[in-house]
């Protein structure tokens, strides 16, 4: 019998306890990746194009404080802005959903606002439908689909950050962006509704190029500096960022939660694996007493050990793969994860710890080994 | 017969070395599961705690807080001439108007920015919520930008120690006190003069009323007559009730707890099944012998079951006790409906305790059941020539 086949069956030989071994490495991979994703999708908001490219100006005082709509005519002026739009923050409860309705919808000028959602795809049709009609709007698919809303609909709202309920009409059912739940609609309705205020949520600007951003963003914050309506301009991304940034605590709380998580589960495979090894430990001291040597003897521990590891990190990390891949989390979860993505890196992550697994698996078995007589392995009851 | 429990116990420790790692896992499972629900439990906690149950609060139909609600002087000028309000010696209404004003303020040691809930209170409002007292420094002078910080805020943030002072919109605003809310919402508080706060933030209209109406009976008419008046918008409840709903917070990490509970609790079933049939394996001679000497098959399967569970047990109180070393410890994090920094306690309660054991157990004996059936189909006569 060859080196690898004697590996091969003694792995094998003990059907239940490997399939508990490799499925306790699996399970622990699994949740190490999944949580992995999780924490990068809530504290590392997209970063493609757009959102450096696009910039968000709310009021310095905090987010909840209106700006005045005069600002607009300075901001016009302002040399590398492309396009800008009012962006309030309406806050609705669609009606029927409880206590919490799970997307956002803007109050935005339409004519202004198409330079910025150049990445939505809405029919030709709809969007001149939509830019006709002050008390329409567009909705995006998710939304749509979530609610079974069609083009025509109408919704309504109860304002909970606004006092005013609305009635909108879905002029169009846009796709494409990077994330398809929002609704937009008409500021002059909002405003209309509220006996116009003169104030905006905060605006929305696109910069001529993403090299130029910044440059905008220092240019619009000094525009208004000392005024009586201090603005804080930053790019889309920095702004999700600031989000994030809020959840304090809970945050650091949550990524050490997910260490001791994987080191639970490391600890409990670990005694698994080396349960596996040491239930053999007679035999590898006949196998010490019928002349294999020391280093032979390590080999097989580590071969084992290795290949149970390996086995379960290919059924965790590589099943979280193939599973949220396949998955539409987006709509399992609302929206609440968009991408999901497992990256490589995580991936590398997994089967890195999955190979120190092995390796501390098998350290326990290869010392006894080394240190035991052979006299002394034999008489090994347990 | 069944065997003494003895028997059992005596078994899980004898095996030390094999079971430790299942302990410690199930330990492990059992601290992450009661640390993050005595989070939610905190934040529950801290809502439960706020008001007092004679008052009444108002705030706009629709508003989910109190800070992202409006209301205009004419419903405050209509409504404190309703005869449920209780009235001081001089004749004056016990009604408080407050402004609530989000700043987003940076943190200390540029740990990034959040936002902060000002309120801007009037005298009565204070004398209102006793729960809140000053622990050092002095209360603000009406007329003045003076601003009194919450001690456990003061913590978190830049420039919030006595004396120091912020900017925000277009004044700047000087600390002279700390201000401490006994465990409740108001922890999460800055508060100013109610006038001062609404020119600084061009404020036109309030952002709730809180109310003391007459006696038990006012107060439940005072709702009803606020609710049903067409005039107003508004809502009306008891400030108790309020404070209790302002839970959400605490759901997605009740959810994240259960989820990794469940999750890892698979893991740690796959060691404790492992364990257990080692200690099968190890054993089956004894079983054998215990067999012949009269043991049902009944009293071998309950017997490992105590073993499984205890260990279990063991595992599952040492993780209770390591989430209570986090028990007290303040922490803090943006809450849903204000939209700014709430600050609370882990709170490790008796129910999280009983839960957090329970779910050892059980995790313990469905590791266990199996190893445990097979032990008792063992064909006596081959256990007992078994090695």
């Amino acid at each position: 019998m060859s080196i690898p086949g004697f590996v091969l069956r003694n792995a094998f030989r003990n059907k239940r306890r490997l399939a508990l071994s490799v499925s306790s490495v699996a399970a622990s991979l699994f949740l190490l990746v999944t949580l992995q994703v999780a924490l990068r999708e809530l504290t590392n908001p997209i970063n493609d194009e757009g959102s450096s490219l696009r910039i968000i100006v709310r009021n310095k005082v905090s987010l909840a404080q209106p700006l005045p709509a005069r600002q607009l005519q300075v901001l016009e002026r302002i040399p590398g802005i492309v396009a800008v739009t009012p962006f309030t923050f309406y806050g609705g409860l669609y009606k029927g959903d409880e206590k919490f309705t799970s997307f956002a919808q803007f109050a935005v000028d339409p004519p202004r606002t198409l330079p910025l959602i150049t990445d939505a795809k809405v029919p030709a049709d709809q969007l001149k439908a939509w830019l006709a009609d002050r008390t329409s709007c567009i909705v995006g698919k998710m939304t749509a689909d979530r609610y079974g809303l069609k083009v025509g609909d109408h919704m309504r709202f109860t304002g909970q950050v606004y006092p005013c309920n609305l009635d909108l009409k879905i002029a169009g059912i846009y796709h494409g962006t990077a994330d398809d739940r929002n609704l937009f609609f008409h500021h002059k309705y909002l405003d209309e509704s509220l006996g116009n205020p003169g104030t905006v949520g905060a605006w929305w600007v696109r910069a001529a190029s993403v090299a130029e951003a910044p440059l905008v963003t220092d240019r619009i914050n000094k525009a208004f500096a000392n005024s009586s309506a201090e603005v804080r301009a930053e790019s889309e991304r920095a702004f999700v960022l600031g989000f994030v940034s809020m959840w304090a605590n809970i945050k650091t709380l949550i990524g050490g939660i997910s260490i001791v998580v994987v080191f639970a589960l490391l600890l409990v495979t670990v005694s698994t694996m080396s349960m596996a090894i040491r239930e053999r430990f007679r035999e590898l001291a006949i196998l010490k007493a019928i002349g294999f040597r020391r280093r032979e003897l390590f080999a097989f521990i580590l071969a084992e050990s290795f290949g149970l590891a390996m086995l379960g990190a290919i059924l965790g990390a590589g099943g979280a793969w193939a599973l949220f891949h396949s998955l539409n989390i987006q709509k399992l979860t609302n929206g609440l994860f968009i991408m999901f993505e497992v990256t490589t890196r995580m991936l590398g992550l997994a089967f890195s710890v999955a190979a120190l697994l092995a390796l501390l698996a098998a350290l326990a078995p290869m010392i006894n080994i080394a240190r035991t007589s052979v006299v002394e392995g034999l008489r090994t009851l347990d | 017969m069944s065997l003494p429990i003895r028997y059992s116990l005596r078994n899980a420790i004898v095996r030390w070395r094999s079971t430790i790692a299942t302990v410690l896992g199930i330990a492990l499972v059992v601290f992450v599961f009661v640390l993050l629900q005595s989070l939610a439990a905190g934040i529950e906690k801290s809502s439960g705690n706020t008001g007092d149950p004679r008052n009444v609060l108002v705030v706009r139909k629709g508003a989910t807080a109190e800070s992202a609600s409006l209301i205009s002087r004419e419903n405050f000028r209509d409504l404190q001439y309703f005869s449920e309000i209780a009235r001081t010696a001089g004749g004056q209404p016990v009604i408080s108007a407050d402004v609530l004003v989000l700043v987003n303020l940076p943190r200390r040691n540029h740990g990034g920015e959040a936002n902060v809930l000002l309120r801007g209170v009037t005298p009565r409002g204070m004398e209102l919520r006793p729960q809140v007292h000053l622990v050092a420094g002095r209360w603000f002078t009406p007329g003045k930008r003076e601003i009194v910080v919450s001690a456990k805020l003061a913590r978190r943030f830049a420039n919030f120690d006595i004396g120091q002072s912020f900017k925000s919109g277009s004044a700047t605003l000087t600390v002279v006190g700390w201000l401490d809310g006994g465990g409740s919402a108001f922890d999460s508080e800055c508060w100013l003069d109610a006038d001062e706060c609404r020119s600084i933030f061009e404020r036109d209209m309030y952002s709730s009323f809180l109310i003391r109406p007459r006696d038990n009976a006012a107060a439940t008419n005072l709702i009803r007559r606020i609710e049903s008046d067409p005039r107003f918008k508004l809502k009306a409840e008891r400030e108790v009730d309020y404070y209790r709903q302002q839970t959400m917070t605490a759901a997605p990490i009740k959810w994240l707890g259960d989820f990794l509970a469940v999750m890892m609790s698979i893991g740690a079933v796959f060691a404790a099944m492992n364990t257990m049939y080692a200690a099968v394996g190890a054993r089956t001679r004894e079983i054998g012998t215990l067999r012949v000497l009269g043991f049902r098959r009944r009293a071998v399967v309950t017997a490992l079951l105590i073993e499984g569970g205890f260990l279990a047990f063991i595992g599952g109180a040492l993780g209770c006790l390591l989430a209570y070393h986090w028990n007290g410890y303040t922490t803090a994090t943006m809450g849903v409906e204000t939209f700014s920094e709430i600050v609370f306690q882990f709170r490790v309660t008796a129910r999280l305790v009983m839960e957090g054991l329970l779910f050892a157990v059980v995790v313990g004996l469905i590791g266990t059941l199996l190893p445990a059936v097979r032990a008792a189909r063992l064909p006596v006569i081959g256990a007992l020539k078994s090695v």
